[in-house]
């Protein structure tokens, strides 16, 4: 069996003892085939009992083991000590607690503003069936229906996109993306009701639209959920339903009307067409100093050549609008638009 | 070595420096650029919201254009390469969806079969160019120049769309900053989010992304940023001001494309490069 001195440091706090949080230091010797959480539950044992984490399942399904291993979120019951060892082996391993989050004491950190943002959303399914006959007959969910929300239903909260976020980072009143998760996966399960309620609470003021698509949700997913693709689904879904009357709508249109009217963005009056008039007139004095400085686009921007054939795209796509032309594409399936009517 | 190259909407317009620095010393290492006259906006990651068909029909027409000329598609603009890897990658793996595609671009003569790569600028000189031959094209090696490399989202994320540098730990762009002799610092903002994307809805959000980012960097000693994209590029230079309000922090600090550091060291003036366009003096 291969093994090995390795160095762990480890984030240490007591918000009632410590002024300030800390780290330690611990090497200990590691077999090949250890996970984090078992070096973490070594640690506890044999060196330091006060050490505070959360574990349970140890088979990467509970979710309550994430921390940031080398400052990213992980499991640290998925994750192997081998892995993350360098050429020279001196490197130590740093393992904190999760970002965006308060914490409670070393590793621990309180997930209740997860967990609330959650039952604000509507983070559950509401069904068609009266409250009466619940339980007494079946709403079944067919194996293409269930597709839609297969990769989805994954989440296991463990809350390391929240950590890995970065709208999250400076907002923590960011709706997040474990809760915008859960809204597309809810807001496509055939049995729900809730659709128009839950987008209406989702695209509300630090909702959907403050997204910056930074992919970090996705990347750092420990179950490998393309976390952006669902707020994606979202964004179309609150075109597909009419709600369009917020600056990030607006803005996503912008970039539609453009391309077939030119064939390139019309950056000059994009600020005007997002903000409207008063929201962008306060973007005028950096206007002026940008234009000072010849960063500034043409005022009348110039079409590219043949923008016929990309207009004649667009009017066969709009003729098609109904018969699904291109239909689904993204990596998480969405269920037909014809589900999600508008929302009055 | 020869690309289409795909310019993108802001390097023709708010960031015209960072093509004009590209055109300057392309020719010293023998690329050519066959610019895509053609092709559209790729919408920004905004147009799948409205519409995936027409996401997808669009960028399967800027593909196919690249694909008629034979060449693999070159870009310098990181939202550019993901949305175009993205229309790619579904195309790609959908037979039904190449179809009907093909079948709105059909009337122009083009057609999306999947023979043309989408890469980044960075990427072109790491890979196919080579850091080495770079390096003996210096001509005025940037000794003594602490660069702090800030790789932004779309070059990085995600990386199973992008698939070269890890996203938690990249390194292209520090071994192109030392092959043209330059020095880095380290800090902790490098493949985080420069905010640009929410600039217009979320202002005082976004630039809180951006004045960390900065303030990290200043307080790193770096004498520039370097970025690869143009709309990092904007949030990091022309909004500095607005994003350092209120931090302390001691000076501003100038942002560089890739492009123009190239030129600078290739012995291209700052003059020549366009430096005198960007907000923050560099």
């Amino acid at each position: 069996m291969e093994r090995r001195e390795v160095s762990f440091r480890i984030y240490r706090y007591n918000p009632q003892a410590d002024r300030t949080p800390f780290y330690d230091n611990f090497r200990i010797a590691v077999e090949k085939g250890i996970t984090i959480l078992r070096a973490l539950n070594h640690i506890k044992e044999h060196l330091e009992p006060r050490l505070t984490f959360r574990a349970f399942c140890q088979a990467g399904i509970c979710g309550s083991c994430a921390v940031r291993i080398n400052g990213v979120a992980r499991l640290a019951c998925t994750t192997q000590v081998w892995d993350l060892l360098t050429g020279s082996g001196d490197d130590p391993i740093l393992i904190e607690p999760l970002g965006n989050l308060e914490v409670i004491r070393d590793l621990v950190v309180d997930i209740d503003p997860i967990m609330e943002k959650l039952k604000r959303n509507y983070s559950w399914v509401r069904p068609a069936i009266p409250e009466e006959e619940m339980g007494r007959r079946e709403h079944l969910v067919s194996d293409e229906e269930f597709e839609t929300i297969n990769a989805a239903s994954d989440c296991i909260l463990c809350g390391s996109c929240y950590s890995e976020c970065s709208m999250m980072g400076v907002n923590r009143s960011y709706i997040s993306p474990p809760v915008l998760l859960k809204a597309f996966r809810m807001n496509n399960d055939t049995r729900d009701t809730l659709g128009c309620q839950r987008l209406r609470e989702a695209t509300a003021d630090n909702g959907l639209w403050d997204c910056t698509h930074c992919h970090r949700c996705t990347e750092h997913c420990t179950k490998k959920i393309p976390i952006m693709d669902g707020i994606h689904r979202l964004r179309e879904e609150a075109f597909a339903r009419g709600m369009t009357h917020s600056e990030g709508a607006r803005h996503a249109r912008a970039f539609y009307d453009d391309i077939r009217d030119l064939g390139r963005l019309k950056e000059v009056t994009l600020p005007l067409r997002t903000k409207g008039v008063l929201g962008s007139l306060k973007m005028v004095p950096l206007a002026v100093r940008m234009g000072l400085k010849g960063r500034r686009p043409p005022l009348l921007a110039k079409r590219i050549p043949e923008i016929g054939r990309v207009r004649e795209i667009y009017r066969r796509l709009e003729a098609n609008r109904c018969g699904e032309a291109v239909g689904a594409i993204h990596e998480l399936p969405q269920r037909p638009a014809s589900r999600g009517g508008r929302c009055l | 070595m020869k690309y289409a190259y795909f310019l993108s909407c802001i390097n023709e317009s708010m960031t015209k420096e960072v093509d004009r620095a590209l055109n300057l010393w392309k020719k010293d290492l023998g690329i050519e650029l066959v610019n895509l006259e053609r092709g559209t906006c790729c919408g920004g990651s905004n147009l799948d919201y409205v519409s995936p068909d027409h996401f997808l029909a669009v960028n399967g027409r800027n593909l196919a254009l690249a694909e008629q000329l034979g060449l693999d598609l070159v870009t310098s603009c990181s939202t550019c390469l993901l949305t175009l890897r993205r229309a790619r990658h579904l195309l790609d793996t959908s037979a039904e969806k190449r179809e009907l595609v093909n079948a709105l671009l059909a009337d122009e003569g083009l057609r999306y079969g999947g023979t043309s790569d989408v890469k980044h600028l960075l990427w072109v000189l790491t890979e196919d160019y080579g850091l080495e031959r770079l390096a003996a094209k210096v001509t005025t090696p940037l000794r003594g120049v602490r660069f702090a490399p800030f790789y932004g989202c779309h070059i990085l994320r995600p990386s199973a769309l992008l698939g070269r540098d890890d996203p938690a730990a990249p390194s292209s762009l520090e071994r192109l900053v030392e092959a043209l002799g330059a020095s880095l610092v380290e800090y902790g903002s490098r493949n985080k989010c420069c905010g640009f994307h929410t600039l217009l809805v979320a202002e005082r959000q976004s630039l809180a992304m951006t004045g960390n980012a900065l303030e990290e960097a200043v307080r790193a000693g770096a004498d520039y940023i370097v970025t690869p994209c143009p709309l990092c590029h904007t949030a990091l230079d022309a909004y500095q001001d607005k994003a350092l309000d209120g931090r302390d922090v001691s000076r501003n600090i100038p942002v560089l494309h890739l492009s123009q550091m190239i030129g600078l060291a290739l012995g291209y003036s700052g003059k020549e490069l366009g430096l005198d366009r960007h907000m923050i003096a560099a």
